[in-house]
């Protein structure tokens, strides 16, 4: 039986490796993969307090879980905006590379 | 009136005008604009009927939902600066046709026009938020909201550009939040500020450290809607490349948003002692911070769009330096104060710069050559709008300085306050070099015939003058209006 902190230490892992893909990667569609397992990393982390954080009638607490429909929802959104924009910049300059996001200088 | 209704009015005003948007045709829109401005001032005056009793207390969405004089201020601020943005896009629609894929007369135009009032609804919610789920869904309408009208000029590389960067940015710091909010979840039990507030006393020392590091994924996180530094690296390209209107909505609205969100935030915070302690020294550093790195960058800044980002900057790093003297008794008045003076003084240079840049098909500084000659009356009101926002005496930008500095003094944040004077006179500097470009440089056409203002932009530019130069001279029936 998994204990709380190893549902944790998993989350914890997969917000880093999402951070990690954001900083380092530079293809706009990886970094966007990044982002999505961050998100999901506290959904994660939101079920496992809400399964541990029993409350006085024996049930899980269900104000966490709730909360992570909504982020599901919210994320989806965002995909759904966040590829477009990405498709719009790919149609104007044919690179979905952050290297080439260089128009604007000082 | 129950306050409840106020977004749901916002929400459905949105939703009409989309409807009427798709029978509209091939037109200007402009009927899109007038009706959107017209409801706006019509919800803007209900919020002055609004009865917070009319809400049951006891009811479930009160653990979401406060009504407080604080959020109704800024729902006021939000309508507000919605309605000039509207104005202003009257102004900018030609920039955003040319920037259309589509030959169709006002194509994309009609969504231009009713995405403000969709974001203005998440800004309603969010000043209201007293809840974690809520703080969050807000913040995500309008984040999202703003990820389409940042790239909304599909011809445009830098609009895209910056779009793309503003996705990004703004995507990682939700991942922030997201993940804060799960750990003071985890720790507490519980999403309602309130709630949270009364467990944290009772708290023992061991859940400290997951308690802070949440609260750190949250700070980071409205930070960079606020734009402090050291997460404000996203600004200057960001306001460069967005279409005018937007920029002034992100740089006024999206910030007071932020602002009031993290002032529930970390008065939620501050009950326990041992938390005060650490959490007040680390934004006295960020508002240290956020005050220099904004005030020097904008010095040599030659695009006016870019330098008034970095001033940006530089007043999210005064309003800290408010939240940070939060213990002053006038603190919260101060706070709100400056910020209802840099809505003004923002959204005029915004509202001028809209219109010049239409006429001069650039927003270099070096685009205001000679403005004076030109349009004296613009002229004039892009000087009021520098004046106030470097803070000289009988503008209303003056004042706010000033109260906040005297909140701050109050506390003896000694090392902030220097720091603040210094960098206000650096703003001197840089203020003053676009003025200089207006009044002393020569045109770059002196024929140019003088520049065009539609009836709405004129109304709004004399209001805003006027407003700007009556709070500066007489504070008090504003002070008095503040919670």
């Amino acid at each position: 039986m998994p204990t709380l902190g190893d549902y944790l230490l998993v989350s914890g892992l997969l917000f880093s490796i999402g951070l990690a893909g954001v900083l380092l990667r530079r293809n706009l569609l990886i970094i966007f993969m990044g982002l999505e397992l961050m998100l999901n990393a506290a959904n994660l982390s939101l079920v496992a307090f809400a399964r541990h954080g029993v409350t006085a009638f024996g049930l899980p607490d269900y104000n966490a879980q709730v909360l992570v429909f909504f982020i599901i929802t919210v994320a989806a959104a965002e995909v759904a905006v966040g590829l477009a924009i990405i498709v719009a910049l790919y149609r104007l300059r044919q690179t979905t590379h952050v290297e080439d996001l260089n128009r604007m200088k000082f | 009136m129950n306050p409840l209704y106020l977004e749901v009015l916002v929400v459905l005003l949105g939703i009409v005008l989309l409807m009427a948007e798709a029978f509209d045709g091939a037109s200007a829109k402009r009927g899109i604009v007038y009706a959107g401005i017209a409801g706006l001032l019509g919800i803007l005056g209900a919020t002055f009927f609004i009865d917070p009793a009319a809400m049951n207390a006891a009811a479930p969405y009160a653990r979401f939902y406060s009504a407080d004089a604080l959020a109704i201020f800024l729902k006021q601020f939000a309508l507000l600066s919605t309605i000039v943005v509207l104005v202003m896009s009257l102004e900018y629609a030609p920039t955003v046709e040319a920037n259309m894929p589509s030959e169709r007369r006002g194509a994309g135009l009609g969504e231009f026009y009713v995405l403000p009032v969709f974001a203005c609804a998440g800004l309603m919610w969010m000043a209201s938020a007293v809840d974690f789920v809520m703080i969050f869904v807000s913040l995500e309408l309008v984040t999202i909201t703003f990820y389409i009208l940042v790239s909304y000029l599909r011809r445009s590389e830098a609009s895209l550009e910056s779009g793309t960067k503003y996705l990004v940015l703004g995507a990682l710091s939700t991942g922030f939040l997201v993940y804060g909010i799960t750990w003071i979840y985890g720790v507490t039990g519980q999403f309602n500020l309130a709630a949270i507030a009364e467990k944290l006393p009772a708290l023992d020392q061991a859940a400290a450290p997951a308690l802070l590091f949440g609260f750190g994924l949250i700070l980071i996180a409205l930070g960079f809607k606020i734009a402090a530094a050291p997460f404000q690296f996203w600004v200057p390209d960001v306001y460069q490349g967005a279409p005018t209107p937007v920029t002034a909505f992100l740089s006024v609205a999206s910030k007071a948003a932020g602002f009031i969100v993290l002032l529930r935030v970390v008065q939620t915070f501050l009950v326990v002692p041992a938390l005060q302690e650490k959490i007040l020294p680390l934004l006295a550093v960020i508002a240290g911070a956020t005050m220099i790195f904004g005030n020097l960058a904008a010095l040599p800044q030659s695009n006016l769009k870019r330098l008034l980002a970095y001033s940006s900057i530089g007043h999210a790093g005064y309003l800290l330096l408010g939240i940070v003297s939060i213990g002053a008794p006038f603190a919260g008045t101060a706070v709100l104060f400056y910020l209802a003076a840099y809505l003004l003084m923002t959204l005029l240079a915004f509202l001028v710069m809209t219109i010049v840049g239409r006429a001069t098909g650039g927003d270099d500084i070096s685009d205001f050559n000679g403005l004076n000659q030109r349009s004296p009356h613009l002229a004039f009101a892009l000087l009021l709008a520098m004046l106030s926002l470097a803070g000289i005496p009988l503008t209303a930008g003056f004042l706010g300085k000033l109260f906040i500095f005297e909140c701050a003094i109050d506390q003896q944040h000694w090392v902030l306050v220097i720091i603040g004077v210094i960098t206000v006179a650096a703003g001197f500097y840089y203020y003053l070099k676009v003025i200089r470009a207006m009044y002393w440089q020569q045109p770059a056409d002196p024929d140019a015939p003088e520049i065009e203002i539609g009836p709405l932009a004129k109304i709004t530019i004399a209001l805003l003058c006027a407003l700007i130069i009556w709070i500066g001279v007489y504070p008090a029936p504003l002070l008095s209006l503040l919670p």
